[in-house]
């Protein structure tokens, strides 16, 4: 009678115990893994910060794509518009890679225009130049005059600039990032268009990391 | 019978709480910014930049995205769990080191606006200081987020004001936007943690310290004096209390409880079960009943795991700085010379770099580690 009555319930709370400690894999998220899941450019992964991310990028350079084709110097342009890419400027807190903005806008809108826009590769000059220069020197077979320069210039610079603000306190972190493009008349210096896209996101980090 | 096989029973018990699991640890995984952190800071010490930045960047990634909801964190929050099984991102003047270096590294690729980025968000991680005077107050950062802006051609004169007010070590100089040749140096061995309290639950600062308080620059003629404009001690114990530090309180108030209700049960049980005139008293009983308790109660006291994190980036300097200077193109030679407060040579570096006219910025990193 003694022995069951004291040794049942250690014997339980031994059981809890184990129960409680887990298994051999507890401490590990995710033991086996997490298979490879596919997401839309434009949905938000399970890994997620307050800075600049794929679904921003998408939703951003498409907003911007559908802007530039509604002006009328795209929709009426006599000839085609010869458009030069320019860096955009980084005026955030987020290293970002800016190219990855241009080049999807560039994409869209080459997609889209079926050929109304013409994108110049002047980021390609060098290669370009160096190609001219080997025709020039006969060391390699050119369709025209190699001497004649018919290198493009541009009707239009294409460029933008990300701005952001900041807060981080103890209620939590909140950036607001302003993205904003313009296209530049290259001949005028006017600027024909500029439309912009913000987003603002926050979040509270976990107790043990504050 | 029941003298022999409660204690095995316990022991069994034991061993399982709190021998954990053959995968239950994750090292690899926790620790795995620290190791980049270490070796990153190796790199750039040893002069292979290239090395260090893919390093920085997957750190960088971690520090980017939020903990909230992340589960080793959420664990070491619990009992029965130590802070350090969290994965480590480090404390703020880690954190901070990790976008400095990285933003240096941006500036050296000619990426100044990225370098920006950089150090804006290193300030950043500063931002959350308990006390209103120690919040986001490194100068070298506002100092450099300024400059890159004024090399943009924009208007740094904000960020050199916020710089400016609070410079403890040196005072920073106007914006060079000719100069062609930027130089970081660091200093010193930068601060190390330890852990405080019965239970080691407070998380504690030791100075770190620098024999050369100045570097002499020499280059193309030219002979600069240059200071150090941040302290990484002085940055590290002046954040205040963590969040976590209530936390490891916690913890270590019910560690303690528990040890002391477990002791108090056991002498008691000890005194009833010894005290009981016959077999099967219910003196007997409520004795062994509280030595059980009391058994159970020091096995969570000691499965409790108060203690704070002490893991550290253990290569960073004490001392950080800046200079700028206008060196004429072609093939040059700098020599550093990191002089004591005596005025005595520490220690000489050199570096042999080429100035490219009309090209972008030529940033030098030094560093008086051997």
């Amino acid at each position: 009678m003694y022995q069951r009555s004291v040794i049942a319930p250690i014997v339980a709370l031994a059981a809890a115990a184990v129960l409680s400690a887990g298994c051999a894999s507890s401490g590990v998220k995710n033991p086996s893994g997490t298979g490879v899941t596919v997401l839309n450019a434009d949905e938000q992964g399970f890994v997620a910060g307050t800075g600049v991310e794929s679904q921003d990028i998408v939703s951003v350079t498409d907003k911007m794509a559908r802007s530039i084709l509604a002006r009328p110097q795209i929709q009426n342009a006599q000839g085609t518009p010869r458009v030069v890419l320019l860096p955009l400027e980084n005026n955030t807190r987020f290293a970002v890679n800016k190219d990855l903005l241009l080049t999807r806008m560039r994409a869209r809108l080459n997609s889209q225009t079926q050929g109304k826009v013409l994108f110049l590769a002047r980021d390609r000059m060098a290669a370009l130049e160096k190609e001219q220069q080997l025709k020039q020197s006969g060391q390699l077979t050119s369709n025209g005059d190699p001497n004649v320069v018919a290198f493009q210039g541009a009707d239009f610079f294409l460029t933008g600039s990300l701005d952001g603000s900041s807060t981080r306190n103890a209620r939590g972190v909140s950036d607001y990032i302003l993205y904003t493009f313009r296209l530049i008349d290259a001949r005028t210096s006017g600027i024909v268009w500029e439309d912009m896209a913000e987003i603002k996101k926050q979040g509270l980090e976990d107790a043990a990391y504050r | 019978m029941f003298r022999t096989r409660t204690p095995a029973a316990l022991l069994v018990c034991t061993s399982v709480w709190l021998g954990g699991c053959a995968t239950g640890t994750g090292h690899a995984d926790r620790d795995r910014v620290l190791h980049e952190y270490r070796e990153a800071a190796a790199f750039l010490q040893a002069a292979r930049f290239a090395e260090a930045k893919p390093l920085l960047d997957d750190a960088l990634l971690s520090l980017g995205g939020l903990t909230a909801g992340v589960d080793s964190a959420r664990k070491a929050r619990g009992y029965f769990h130590s802070e350090s099984s969290k994965g480590f991102r480090g404390e703020p003047y880690e954190r901070v080191m990790a976008y400095y270096y990285r933003g240096l590294l941006y500036w050296m690729d000619g990426e100044p606006d990225n370098a920006r980025a950089c150090f804006r968000n290193a300030q950043f991680q500063d931002a959350d200081a308990e006390e209103g005077k120690y919040q986001a107050d490194y100068a070298l950062l506002d100092y450099l987020d300024g400059y890159v802006t004024a090399k943009l051609g924009g208007d740094g004169s904000d960020a050199l004001r916020r710089a400016r007010a609070v410079a403890r070590l040196a005072s920073l100089p106007d914006y060079d936007r000719n100069a062609n040749v930027l130089v970081f140096f660091d200093m010193g061995r930068g601060p190390s943690k330890y852990a405080a309290g019965e239970y080691h639950e407070q998380l504690r600062f030791l100075p770190g310290h620098s024999a050369p308080t100045a570097v002499n620059l020499r280059v193309a003629g030219l002979s600069v004096r240059s200071g150090p404009a941040d302290d990484l001690t002085f940055q590290a114990t002046t954040r205040g209390g963590r969040q976590m530090d209530y936390v490891l309180a916690n913890k270590a108030v019910f560690k303690g409880t528990t040890d002391a209700f477990g002791n108090a049960a056991i002498v008691s049980g000890a005194v009833l079960a010894a005290g009981g005139s016959h077999r099967h008293s219910a003196a007997d009983e409520v004795g062994a009943g509280l030595l059980v308790a009391g058994v159970l109660a020091k096995i969570v006291s000691a499965a409790t795991t108060p203690s704070a994190d002490v893991r550290m980036w253990d290569n960073l300097p004490n001392y950080i700085g800046f200079t700028a200077l206008r060196v004429p193109p072609g093939e040059q030679r700098l020599t550093a010379d990191f002089i004591d407060p005596a005025g005595r040579v520490v220690f000489t570096r050199e570096v042999n770099f080429t100035v490219v006219p009309g090209g972008r910025d030529t940033v030098l990193y030094l560093s008086d580690r051997h």
